[in-house]
């Protein structure tokens, strides 16, 4: 049951990342899908007892953490440049 | 007994805050959303017995990142052409496509796994005992994650231009 | 020496080597020094083994030079024969052909690709003695390709020109088309005897036990071949458009010798022939069928050199007619004969155009008998042989040919004497026709030819007298006696027998008559010529334009092939399929790149859709397979 909530927040998250238009709500959905891996991971690691999982779960905040501290600055400075928040405003690797 | 109640709670909350992190239209109340997913996960985590991993999700998690994340919100003016129009042209291809995704997901998940018990598994995840085996058997890990920290600093510092002269 | 005969082969060899590789650095001494010294060297070679010859009592000399191939079980060599029908041609081939080369020194000394020409004569002689001296067919019809590829050049010799590119092209290929027949027949006999060896050849069919094969077929498709490269209906168009080629280019190959190749073929493979009466049926009436066609049309040209080309054609259907009734060493001896006096004529012709400073049209010349002495005295009397006039060269071979076209058992018939004693009267009517034209009446030349008129140079009338003393007493040589071990004469019809020496008066008169009735036309101003030219008016335009022949062709067969190559190969297969398909695939790979191309669009929602599809694909394809 646990395992399905986890896939069901991943799914959401993803979902989440192709539907929104806002960056900044698209940042918010990626970190969903680690949340939702991060449960997976620890309902694994209370199954079977093992510590591998938690630590796993450890690196990944820390990893989660680092990434939007730098996630964060880019999209101010994309914004400075573009001036919206809309994703279709950035596309500017076309071809 | 409780315990599997509170579990189907904190889960469902998760899920219910997940359902409106995608629907809402204002970025600080899908910031709020995923707060309140996040909280609820950690309940979960608790209820697990796992308890270093729960308070580790509430501090840095909702502590650090979703207070910067609600930092930048309220730093942009987000009322802009992405708040009146909230979703993409892929809206209807990318449920169809998550509803497949789940479905797979589903059928892989019924064949194989078992359904996992709620209680929680003695000390093993005690702060001490796991801090112990962590530093012990993945300290490797850890380094190398130090690594990347001091990377995500330094990155920090270059989309600041820390360093480079005031260009007036 | 110990292989004479592959000696006379290679001298011309190494003469065309080195004019053709040195000849324009080292400068026209040294060209004319080796173009006409390695035939002569050939030559006096020949003279040495023809004495060889006669020393061993007529046994043949046989030279076995090199290995070809080794294919199965055969072994294919290069291996030259010489016995006395050889010795004939090839004494003719470097004899003649030596003196033709001392004229071209005169002739073309005034030419830029002075070298070129000598090493394209030279390399004829190489393939004409590789063709007369070759043992087995193999080597033969390598002469035979080669002969056909250096007559191409050397027509084609002034090739800025395209229609005497043209006129080259059009030799080779209708050369092409008679080898056909030939190769078939080369094929039947291999399958059938499992040599070609001629000589052996010859052997199997006049031996007791004859092979499994149609004499008949052979002959026929051994005669289409011939008939190629000797210019008989209905492969003769080439040879009046080979013209275009430099005089002597005419005397030596298409009077003297490459013509005749296709007669020397017939009369070597005499054993197949005599056992083959169809075939030389066929051969006796397309013979007599040409000599009579050409005449008739070398009534009414009006270029010097097309009479003459046409005079060919003639004489050659005189040689067919000789083989087609059995008389072989009587075709060969026409052939020696025609070779001094035909060669004799075009080398006066050339001389003519020479002295004219390049006039070929014989209504824009006139009274030349003066000013042009040695010339004229020359080709009067290789015109007084070639119409048969005792006791000229062509009178004793012409009226060989005439008595065994009506006696002999062989296929001799009133009616193929008729034509040929028709046709000789014509020879004689046209030739002087040609020779009052050209040198008796009144100068019809234009003021600039008068002023150019000069005799000319010792190079070349010496040879024209040498070849007009030889058109006078060659005649008396007794050739078919020669020849008669090898060739027996036919036998005459018993009934017959009376008629010998009534016939030979009978060709007297028709020389005498052709003479007559030249000289009434012709003489004076060609007042009378010109009212029977206007009395039938059709008739001319029919023998002007040689019956239409080439214009029949063109549209028989010229234009739909063109037709064919444009509409449906150019059009539909090469630029439609070919083109179109490449075009095609190019234009795939665009529209596939381009359609591809759009998913590249800097959409992220797009990319993070695809990110899932993808891992939904290979869920389930992992899933699938366990």
């Amino acid at each position: 049951m646990l395992i399905a909530t986890a896939a069901a927040l991943f799914a959401l998250g993803l979902l989440g990342v192709i539907v929104r238009r806002n960056v900044l709500v698209m940042l918010m959905c990626m970190e969903l899908m680690l949340n939702g891996v991060s449960l997976s991971l620890v309902t694994f690691a209370q199954q079977t007892a093992t510590a591998a999982g938690a630590v796993l779960v450890f690196l990944i905040f820390v990893v989660a953490t680092a990434e939007i501290a730098i996630a964060i600055p880019i999209v101010l400075l994309l914004v400075r440049r573009k001036g919206v928040l809309d994703l279709d405003a950035y596309a500017d690797l076309k071809g | 007994m409780i315990e599997t109640v509170l579990l189907w709670l904190f889960a469902a909350t998760a899920l219910v805050a997940a359902v409106l992190m995608l629907v809402l239209r204002h970025p600080m109340r899908v910031a709020l959303a995923l707060t309140a997913t996040m909280l609820s996960l950690a309940g979960v985590y608790a209820l697990l017995g796992v308890h270093v991993i729960a308070v580790f999700q509430v501090l840095i998690y909702v502590g650090a990142v979703m207070v910067f994340m609600v930092y930048a919100i309220m730093l942009l003016d987000v009322r802009d052409r992405s708040f009146t129009r909230r979703f993409s042209r892929l809206l209807l291809p990318g449920i169809a496509a998550a509803l497949l995704f789940l479905a797979i997901l589903a059928h892989g998940l019924w064949r194989a796994l078992p359904e996992p018990s709620g209680a929680a598994s003695g000390t093993l995840f005690a702060l001490k005992r796991f801090s112990t085996e962590f530093l012990n058997e993945y300290w490797l890990h850890f380094e190398l994650v130090s690594v990347l920290l001091v990377a995500a600093v330094v990155a920090a510092l270059a989309v600041l231009e820390v360093g480079r002269r005031h260009r007036g | 020496m110990s292989h004479p005969l592959t000696a006379i082969v290679l001298l011309p060899l190494a003469g065309f080597l080195l004019n053709g590789l040195a000849g324009n650095r080292l400068g026209t001494r040294f060209v004319s020094a080796i173009g006409c010294g390695l035939p002569i060297l050939a030559f006096l070679v020949t003279v040495k083994c023809f004495l060889d010859l006669q020393a061993a009592g007529g046994a043949p000399l046989i030279d076995i030079a090199y290995t070809w191939a080794v294919v199965g079980g055969s072994s294919f060599e290069v291996s030259f024969y010489f016995d006395a029908l050889s010795a004939v041609m090839v004494l003719i081939v470097t004899g003649v052909g030596s003196l033709i080369h001392l004229y071209s020194i005169g002739y073309m000394r005034d030419d830029a690709s002075y070298a070129r020409y000598f090493s394209y004569l030279n390399l004829f002689l190489f393939f004409m003695l590789l063709l007369v001296l070759g043992r087995s067919l193999l080597v033969l019809f390598v002469g035979w390709e080669g002969v056909g590829l250096a007559s191409y050049l050397l027509i084609g010799f002034w090739f800025e020109d395209p229609d005497k590119a043209r006129a080259g092209k059009k030799a080779f290929i209708t050369n092409r088309i008679g080898d056909a027949g030939f190769l078939l027949g080369m094929f039947l006999l291999y399958q059938a005897l499992g040599t070609l060896d001629m000589d052996r050849i010859n052997a199997a069919f006049m031996g007791s036990a004859p092979p499994a094969v149609s004499a008949s077929l052979v002959g026929i498709l051994l005669f289409i071949g011939a008939s190629g490269k000797s210019a008989q209906i209905p492969l003769h168009v080439w040879l009046p458009d080979a013209m275009a080629g430099p005089t002597p280019v005419s005397a030596l190959i298409h009077a003297a010798t490459m013509v005749t190749a296709g007669v020397y073929l017939v009369a070597r493979m005499s054993g197949i022939y005599l056992h083959a009466p169809e075939a030389s049926a066929i051969i006796a009436a397309i013979g007599a069928l040409t000599a009579f066609f050409a005449a008739t049309i070398a009534v009414v040209q009006t270029d010097i050199k097309k009479v003459l080309a046409y005079s060919t054609i003639s004489q050659l259907g005189f040689m067919f007619v000789a083989l087609g009734v059995g008389a072989y060493s009587v075709a060969i001896f026409h052939l020696y004969t025609h070779a001094f006096f035909k060669a004799c004529l075009f080398l006066g012709a050339g001389s003519v155009i020479h002295a004219l400073g390049g006039e070929q049209d014989i209504r824009k010349m006139g009274g030349l008998a003066r000013r042009i002495p040695v010339t004229f005295a020359t080709f009067a009397v290789a015109t007084a042989a070639i119409a048969g006039i005792p006791p000229l060269a062509g009178f004793f071979s012409k009226d060989e040919i005439l008595w065994f076209a009506f006696a002999s058992s062989r296929g001799g018939s009133p009616l193929l004497f008729a034509v040929a004693a028709t046709t000789a009267l014509l020879t004689a009517f046209y030739m002087f026709r040609l020779l009052w034209l050209t040198f008796f009446g009144r100068s019809r030349m234009t003021a600039e030819t008068e002023h150019h008129v000069h005799e000319s140079p010792a190079s070349m009338t010496g040879v024209l007298i040498v070849l007009a003393i030889l058109s006078a007493i060659g005649g008396f040589l007794a050739l078919p006696h020669f020849l008669s071990s090898l060739l027996p004469l036919p036998e005459v019809m018993p009934a017959l027998e009376h008629y010998e020496t009534p016939l030979v008066v009978v060709s007297i008169a028709l020389a005498f008559a052709g003479l007559a009735a030249a000289a009434y036309l012709f003489a004076g101003d060609a007042d009378r010529a010109e009212r029977l030219h206007r009395r039938f008016p059709t008739l001319h335009r029919v023998l002007s334009g040689k019956y239409y022949v080439d214009e029949m062709y063109d549209w028989l067969i010229g234009r739909p092939l063109y037709w064919i190559s444009d509409r449906v190969f150019l059009r539909l297969g090469d630029q439609k399929l070919f083109d179109g398909s490449l075009h095609g695939l190019a234009a795939l790979g665009r529209r596939t790149a381009g359609g591809l191309s759009r998913v590249q669009n800097g959409n992220l929602h797009l990319y993070a859709l695809l990110v899932l599809l993808g891992i939904i694909a290979s869920l389930a394809w992992s899933w699938r397979h366990g």
